[in-house]
């Protein structure tokens, strides 16, 4: 009989069109908006070299320090090096001014009395420029003002020591991965997809309680025990559920190139454990509000809606602002502890914050199962 | 005793759903709870299967005390309740198919029992319909086919003819008694009382949450003083006359609109022949006569004061 249920609610639970689109197409458009909106701002954060005018003339080769610290980020040394920041056309003022005008350049350089900077507007690479020319200019007159109250130093060493930018802070990750903040969005929306899951423990709940709809008191009349049925109806909301996030997985991972780290069965424990939030989390809603299936609906949109925004995954430094501010509420918050597993196992080389965060949602499984049993348990009704 | 109800009490807050509420349903018959909406029969059906908590009373089914753990007993249930109870994502036969794997878990037994489900309820050619796609009808077809396929001895029709055509009342009406005759005992609930004196051996009427008539057709229609009701087309009819009508042997009451002489008589001989003789008497010409026995209204009228009819 449980096998016989459990092919039953899972035939009814994938042919229910309406719950497969909230459940599996919805996230998956929102995957892939969240991809295309999060490429364009990769590509407006990613670094790309300023395209820079040098009038090449006659007070430019003389100025030999700025020429070096021109070629110090220029070129292929520069580039390979990664610290290529001009891309630089050596020309006549006349076809400096030409490149400036058609927008080929941000900008040229020429050098008379002084190093003067021309520009058409301003902007991000201008001030680049800007700022290159600056520390230039006050680099060498802190060497002039060295060399004229001493007049012994080597001044080709005291140039070398100065211009020379040294960096003594060396960035290692921490994990296998480098980090990546859009990552957050991801991951929190898996989280949701898996909290999603509640529409199939309220689609099940509301099929057997005889409270609730007449398909659940007719099951109620049958010799059945009422937790074995509970029991095939949720093993089947589990089951579509885990495919769902599974296709979700897959789109994001080989589709949209979504890293995960790649300890696959730490994925699978997480997605299942949070599937299994996700479902309790519905029978859980299903059993306590006594009110209509629309209301029930409404509340668990609502509340994952909200969780997913506390999680980040409307504003990546929400994340941030409630494990300083209010660290409880990312401990309350399922989406928060899936999310963050899923972070752990992409980021870290350590297992404790995945386990950490594992048990507080088998918390969570347990108090939604206890609550929902103490409803469900009960077999008459004072009215239906 | 396949049904044995006593002294139930359900109380909905300050209302009495069932009051002191009693019967008995024999092996073998098809027992009628007839009463106006609103009266309990739902509510009744539904204390004794165990769904709803009740204040006061026992109820048994076949001798032994109904509670919902009680499996035994409910493997011997059908229900078909007022509510159509199907899943709209199951087909015709995944539907019957899903609550008969409730009952039967042989799968070669079961469908077989579901195959004759379908021909029973006649939806042969819409086994691979899914639920919306059927009339309303159909749809009570259904209801009924899931509640029937595991052959039970005991059927509980809860208003199973609601908003449904004729042509498939009639189906589900045929339906029931054959279900009697293969052995089953059958509990129907109705508002509908021709529907119940066609196909009830025996009746229960209901009002306000207790039962005020119990017995077979006949023997409810003997409890009334109402023998039969006349109906006399006449051109038209002095006052004088009509007074005289009323004072006719056995004459309960008499009206005259469009054109009707109605007379409504207690149970004896002649009443029709007295009647003709006493307007021939006074010369008045008569056009179609009709003489109908007393109905289940009448009974209902006679013991509440009130029409069963109104109340629906």
């Amino acid at each position: 009989m449980f096998l016989h249920n459990y092919i039953y609610r899972l035939k009814c639970l994938i042919r229910d069109k309406e719950t497969v689109f909230w459940t599996m197409i919805f996230p998956l458009v929102l995957a892939t908006l969240f991809y295309m909106a999060f490429s364009n701002i990769a590509n407006f954060e990613g670094f790309s070299p300023v395209k820079v005018g040098i009038v090449d003339n006659q007070e430019l080769q003389e100025n030999t320090n700025f020429l070096r610290a021109l070629a110090s980020v220029s070129g292929e040394t520069a580039a390979a090096d990664d610290r290529e920041l001009f891309i630089i056309s050596y020309v006549s003022r006349a076809e400096a001014e030409a490149l400036l005008q058609s927008n080929k350049i941000s900008g040229y350089i020429y050098i008379e009395e002084d190093i003067n900077l021309v520009v058409k507007h301003t902007g991000i690479n201008q001030s680049i420029i800007k700022g290159f020319l600056d520390d230039f200019k006050q680099t060498t007159s802190t060497v002039m003002t060295i060399v004229s109250r001493n007049p012994m130093v080597d001044q080709g060493l005291l140039i070398n020591t100065i211009a020379e930018r040294r960096e003594y802070l060396k960035e290692q990750p921490i994990g296998m991965e480098n980090p990546d903040p859009m990552v957050v969005y991801f991951y929190s929306l898996i989280a949701m997809a898996c909290l999603y899951g509640g529409f199939w423990g309220m689609k099940e709940v509301t099929a057997i309680q005889a409270n609730q709809s007449p398909q659940g008191a007719r099951i109620s009349l049958a010799p059945a025990h009422k937790m074995k049925l509970f029991l095939a109806s949720m093993l089947a909301a589990t089951t579509i559920q885990m495919g769902i996030i599974s296709v979700l997985l897959l789109y994001m991972s080989f589709v949209l190139k979504i890293s995960f780290g790649g300890r696959l069965s730490y994925i699978i424990l997480i997605c299942l454990v949070g599937t299994i939030t996700g479902v309790t989390f519905g029978t859980f809603i299903s059993s306590v509000v006594k009110r209509g299936e629309g209301l029930k609906i409404g509340i668990l949109i609502g509340v994952t809606q909200i969780l997913s925004f506390l999680a980040g995954m409307m504003y990546d430094k929400m994340k941030y602002i409630v494990n300083t501010k209010a660290p409880i509420l990312g401990i309350l918050n399922p989406i928060n502890l899936i999310a963050d597993s899923f972070y752990a196992l992409y980021y870290y080389d350590s297992y404790n914050k995945f386990f950490t965060n594992i048990a507080y949602l088998c918390g969570f499984i347990i108090g939604f199962s206890i609550i929902t049993y103490m409803v469900l348990r009960r077999q008459k009704y004072g009215s239906i | 005793m396949v049904i044995t109800v006593k002294n139930l009490v359900k109380r909905y807050d300050d209302l009495i759903a069932l009051d002191h509420f009693n019967f008995e349903v024999k092996e073998g018959e098809i027992f009628g709870l007839l009463g106006p909406n609103g009266s309990g029969k739902t509510t009744a059906i539904n204390c004794i299967l165990s769904l709803l908590k009740y204040d006061k009373g026992t109820i048994e089914i076949y001798g032994k005390p109904m509670s919902p753990d009680a499996y035994d007993l409910k493997r011997n249930i059908g229900i078909i309740m007022q509510n159509v109870a199907v899943f709209e994502e199951l087909n015709v036969y995944e539907n019957i198919d899903y609550f008969c794997g409730m009952y039967i878990t042989d799968k070669k037994l079961r469908r077989q029992l579901v195959e004759e489900a379908i021909d029973f309820v006649g939806l042969r050619d819409f086994r691979k319909f899914y639920p919306k796609k059927l009339s309303g009808g159909l749809l009570r077809r259904l209801n009924i086919a899931c509640g029937i396929a595991h052959k039970p001895k005991l059927i509980i029709l809860d208003e199973p003819t609601v908003a449904v055509d004729p042509q498939s009342r009639n189906n589900i009406l045929e339906g029931i008694q054959r279900l009697n005759k293969e052995g089953a005992t059958i509990v129907y609930t109705s508002h509908y009382m021709e529907e119940v004196e066609e196909i009830c051996t025996r009746i229960a009427i209901m009002d306000k949450g207790r039962i005020i008539a119990t017995g077979t057709n006949d023997e409810l229609k003997g409890m009334i003083n109402s023998g039969e009701k006349l109906t006399v087309e006449v051109l038209k009819l002095e006052h004088g006359i009509l007074e005289g009508v009323r004072g006719l042997p056995n004459v309960v009451s008499a009206e005259f609109y469009d054109n009707l002489l109605i007379v409504k008589s207690t149970k004896g001989k002649n009443n029709l022949v007295a009647l003709l003789d006493y307007l021939k008497t006074k010369n008045i010409s008569v056009g179609k006569i009709y003489s109908e026995p007393p109905t289940l209204n009448d009974v209902f009228l006679e013991i509440t004061g009130k029409e069963l009819r109104d109340q629906l």
